[in-house]
């Protein structure tokens, strides 16, 4: 800030010095005339006005004279690069001169504006946020780096206690661990919310002092101390409606009932998106500080350490702390610390896995790089700016010859060109604050726990600045190269030129090679984006083969199952009972409800798995596999066409029987009587396609359904097959109620979580909401990449068309004499345009050969798309539309051509 | 001789200083004195005079100060600094000699 004051101050300095150098310059040179003038009365006799007259024809141009001693001064460069109001004007009125070149130039560089800034602001968001907290950028994240084949570990519990113990220029150290919880209000009311179990000293170090009651004490982790917890302010006036004796009420936060015993304030969501907290209790976390057995048995739960800097100490001197001690740990517990090498970051960035500088470095170098968008497209504009500046290049000459100095030209072609990139930036910010707002409100539409609360995507000042930064670049891409360039040495000629032929400028190979790469980029591009734009718009009109607005679904788990994966197997194995029976204590009684038609586990229709199945003796083939609940195909209404559907006797071990959709049936089994036909699995040994060894057992077709499912499928008609499975997989899979006809889907779903919780309060239910809110989720996302990947092509489809344009122009410009001739020789106006066109249509072709390569490239990356799928359509399509695009864009110039008397052409000579 | 106002490159700056040793004038009388002691035969441009004085105020060989001009107007007066009179010294030798050196070339090649 005070670099940008001094700044400041020094220009209106600058300034001012200037004007009163000005002033004396022109006194000085006044006075000079004056004595000149009555010297000339004394001696000559003559009258004031003729002295006067002489005496200014004798000093010669006074201007021209102040040039030159500004020169002398040091001045030039200064005046020479002010920018005048009168440049701006002159700015706007070519904006308004070519509508054309305007508003390619706004809309393609706004859209990389768009890109940039919303690059920066997210990637800032990720590296640099601002916490909002005191002393925010004190506070660290600790964790132990680990080489383990899953990567870095978050298992730092078992050295939380060494390091709280030892570590100097790092204090309140505190760790949490967040899971999803029920919570039951006095009031009945049941709600899933990321708790985080956090101990006394987080709140320590956040050092927010809380808005009723107290935060949480050292006492309360001790084991057996009373159950308490610590609400959010957003929690407190939604769920608790405010109450102002909140303090000291009990709340039933999963397992257990809490004592409340304080709110924090508004805007409190520390350590990461929370809005409870309760403590960290050793049990069932384990012996905190017995790491080393912890870390050998690799069952420590997960948990986030962190901690604010000690007052004086740095990040650096933080980091050589822990690396000692590391270092003493890995001698001392080689076994379980010679893999781990502790670290100590900046707090946010763990937790957008930003590891070390480096990774910083990394991200920083991108968010740079992002505005590399806005260069390729500004280089575009340059050259149509160019292309017009060619047009000019008489008035340029004139005013050289005038007396403009090179770099007054230029810096007027700037000015034009800063006009232009503003108006481009201001619209790029907007359409970036859009995106973002999006963004951001999709991103915490779920809920958001785990977008962190400081994640803030809204434009900063930081950004706006940016984007003005940007706007600077793009106008001296856009206005000084072209100047420059139309400056230069063929000033001279262009003004001997002037009457005869327009100008001798060039478009060179970059800029052919330009038009192709563009023309590549969209024939590539294009068909992508618009695959998922009319994939997404097929989603919302298509029937998806259920009645999507009377299914419930419900993401099924039990609190503290996390833990359990890390636990010995008879913990686990109790978890697990737990879980099984709480699960199907829970079907049964949404059996029983009066309000529910059918009630089933597993995938949605279209979240099939791939499986390769062999036919008994026939050939393998790719295709869906479904593992489906009892009752599947009565949820979704999915009518049998042959056979059965699955009974109770097929979930028993060694039933062994599938059903199938009719794309099987007919594809795969080949049609006909399909049932009592077997097909078995087969299993690729990993990192060897050519080996097929696993097979599992002969499973016989029983019953052939019709084909539906919509839901992330590609294509619904593939080919499926579904086993049906006993509840033991209720924890993989959804729960999916199908609600009675003339019954409320909104009232199942609020009875759907208080069922469960009346089952075990322990079980959770996640994402509950019907098939059609999930579905229109799904498709808003859609839409919102395809509207982006479209106008991105669309942006570069515009800069090409209109790069054609310019460079047709250019060249029926350049051509206009000998066209004349050719045309007043008799020759057909045809051959002429053909002629013309060869060059575009060069081009456009080559452009859309690299394009298809490039396409061919990206399906096979992909693997799904447009080209396995709807490619004999969209993408010719799409090479037709671009064509057609470079077509129209040379026509104009071509007509333009042939549309010259040949009479005026010669009389120009 | 090809013109009155051909100077050769640098001899201005000469000419400046020394129009200056015997006291402060402004612009114009500097170009009346160069023409005046010349006898009308050097007559200074304009358009190189005054970047000259600013120029060699920014080097710091004369000063200015504005003041009024016997006929009352307001005028920038010039003055040489000391560096200024250093620098006419070695300036004034360079002539000579170079003078010098032109006219042994020239009474050589008539000789």
């Amino acid at each position: 800030m005070a670099f940008f004051l001094f700044r400041w101050q020094r220009r209106v300095q600058l300034q001012q010095a200037r004007h009163r150098i000005e002033r004396e310059m022109d006194e000085e040179m006044r006075h000079h005339v004056a004595l000149e003038a009555e010297q000339l009365v004394r001696e000559r006799g003559l009258t004031p006005d003729e002295a006067h007259r002489q005496a200014m024809i004798a000093f010669g141009g006074m201007e021209a004279h102040k040039q030159d001693a500004r020169v002398s001064r040091g001045f030039a460069l200064f005046d020479r690069m002010w920018v005048s109001w009168l440049d701006v004007k002159l700015g706007v009125r070519m904006l308004l001169k070519y509508p054309g070149l305007s508003i390619v130039s706004v809309l393609g560089m706004s859209v990389a504006v768009a890109i940039g800034a919303a690059g920066f602001t997210i990637f800032q968001a990720m590296i640099d946020p601002t916490l909002p907290l005191p002393e925010g950028d004190r506070m660290v994240s600790l964790r132990n780096a680990t080489r383990y084949e899953d990567g870095p570990s978050r298992q730092a519990l078992f050295d939380f206690g060494v390091w709280r113990r030892e570590l100097k220029s790092v204090r309140d150290l505190a760790a949490f661990t967040s899971d999803g919880r029920n919570v039951v209000t006095g009031t009945g009311r049941i709600h899933l919310a990321e708790v985080a179990s956090m101990t006394a000293s987080g709140f320590r170090a956040a050092r927010v002092a809380p808005l009723l009651g107290r935060t949480l004490l050292d006492e309360d982790e001790r084991a057996g101390a009373p159950p308490v917890i610590v609400l959010g302010y957003d929690e407190w006036q939604r769920t608790f409606e405010g109450d102002p004796d909140i303090v000291g009420r009990t709340v039933r936060v999963g397992g257990a009932v809490h004592t409340v015993v304080g709110v924090m304030p508004d805007g409190y969501r520390f350590p990461v998106n929370h809005g409870y907290w309760v403590a960290l209790q050793p049990d069932p976390m384990m012996a905190l500080g017995e790491g080393p057995v912890c870390a050998a048995r690799r069952m420590c739960p997960a948990a986030y350490v962190f901690g604010r800097l000690a007052d004086g100490a740095t990040l650096e001197q933080a980091r050589a702390e822990i690396t000692t001690i590391g270092a003493r740990l890995a001698v001392a517990h080689p076994d379980t610390h010679k893999q781990v090498q502790p670290q100590v970051l900046p707090y946010a960035h763990p937790f957008f896995d930003i590891d070390s500088p480096e990774v910083a470095w990394m991200a920083r170098l991108f968010q740079l790089g992002l505005a590399l968008v806005l260069v390729i497209v500004a280089v575009n504009v340059a050259v149509l700016v160019y292309a017009r500046t060619a047009a000019r290049t008489g008035e340029i000459a004139v005013r050289s010859a005038l007396g403009a100095a090179r770099a007054r030209v230029v810096t007027q072609l700037f000015a034009e060109a800063l006009v232009v990139s503003s108006i481009a930036s201001a619209l790029g910010l907007v359409l970036a604050g859009v995106g973002l707002t999006w963004t951001q409100s999709f991103l915490r539409s779920d809920g958001g726990a785990w977008i962190p609360f400081w994640f803030d995507l809204r434009l900063s000042p930081g950004v706006i600045l940016y984007a003005a930064a940007l706007a600077v670049l793009a106008g001296v891409i856009v206005g000084v190269i072209p100047a420059l360039k139309a400056t230069g040495r063929e000033l001279q000629t262009n003004l001997q030129q002037l009457s005869a032929r327009g100008s001798r400028m060039q478009l060179g190979r970059m800029w052919t090679m330009m038009i192709v790469a563009q023309v590549a980029f969209a024939v590539a591009g294009l068909p992508f984006g618009l695959y998922i734009a009319v994939n997404s718009v097929q989603r919302g009109t298509q029937d998806p083969g259920y009645p999507a607005d009377k299914l419930v679904s419900g993401w099924l788990s039990l609190e503290g199952d996390e833990a359990a994966q890390k636990a010995d197997s008879a913990t686990r194995a109790e978890i697990e009972l737990r879980a099984l029976n709480g699960a199907h204590e829970l079907l049964q009684r949404l059996k029983s409800d009066p309000t529910i038609s059918a009630v089933t586990f597993g995938g949605f229709p279209g979240s099939e798995g791939f499986s390769r199945v062999e036919v008994e003796d026939a050939a393998v083939h790719g295709v869906r596999h479904g593992i489906v609940g009892l009752g599947f195909f009565d949820v979704f209404s999915v009518p049998i066409a042959t056979g059965r559907a699955f009974e109770a006797s097929d979930t028993l071990a060694g039933a062994n029987r599938v059903v199938v959709n009719r794309v099987f049936a007919e594809q795969v089994l080949g049609g006909g009587n399909v049932l009592g036909r077997r097909i078995r699995t087969v299993t690729r040994r990993p990192g060897d396609p050519s080996s097929e060894i696993e097979t599992g057992p002969w499973l016989e077709v029983v019953g052939v359904v019709a084909n539906f499912g919509t839901q992330p499928d590609f294509d619904p008609a593939d080919a499926k097959v579904y086993q049906v499975s006993s509840l033991r997989y209720a924890f993989s899979t959804s729960v999916i109620i199908r609600v009675r006809e003339g019954a409320s889907a909104a009232a199942v779903a609020e009875r759907f979580r208080e069922t469960a919780v009346a089952v075990d309060p322990r079980l959770r239910l996640h994402q509950v909401r019907t098939a059609a809110e999930a579905e229109r989720e799904v498709q808003q996302s859609l839409l919102a990449l395809a509207i982006s990947v479209v106008a991105v092509t669309a942006a570069v489809i515009l800069l090409s068309a209109a790069g054609i344009y310019a460079m047709m122009s250019f060249t029926v410009v350049r051509r206009r004499r000998e066209i004349g001739i050719r045309l007043a020789l008799g020759a057909n106006p045809r051959r002429i345009v053909g002629a013309i066109f060869t060059r575009a249509a060069l081009q456009l072709g080559a452009g859309v050969v690299v394009g298809l390569i490039l396409a061919g490239a990206i399906a096979r990356v992909m693997g799904v798309g447009p080209l396995s799928d709807s490619g004999p359509l969209l993408l010719p399509s799409v090479v037709a539309l671009i064509l057609a695009t470079g077509g129209v864009a040379a026509l104009g110039p071509a007509r333009r051509a042939i549309a010259v008397p040949p009479t005026d052409t010669l009389r120009e000579e | 001789m090809a013109s009155k106002t051909d100077l050769l490159q640098g001899t201005l700056d000469l000419l400046i200083l020394k129009t200056l040793t015997p006291g402060a004038l402004h612009g114009w009388g500097i170009s009346k004195r160069i023409q005046q002691t010349s006898k009308g035969v050097l007559e200074i441009n304009q358009g190189s005079l005054y970047p000259a004085l600013y120029r060699l105020e920014d080097r710091g060989l004369l000063t200015s100060e504005w003041g009024v001009s016997p006929d009352g107007r307001r005028a920038k007066f010039y003055t040489l600094t000391t560096a200024g009179r250093k620098q006419f010294g070695h300036e004034e030798a360079a002539w000579q000699l170079f003078t010098t050196a032109v006219n042994h070339v020239l009474k050589g090649a008539t000789a």
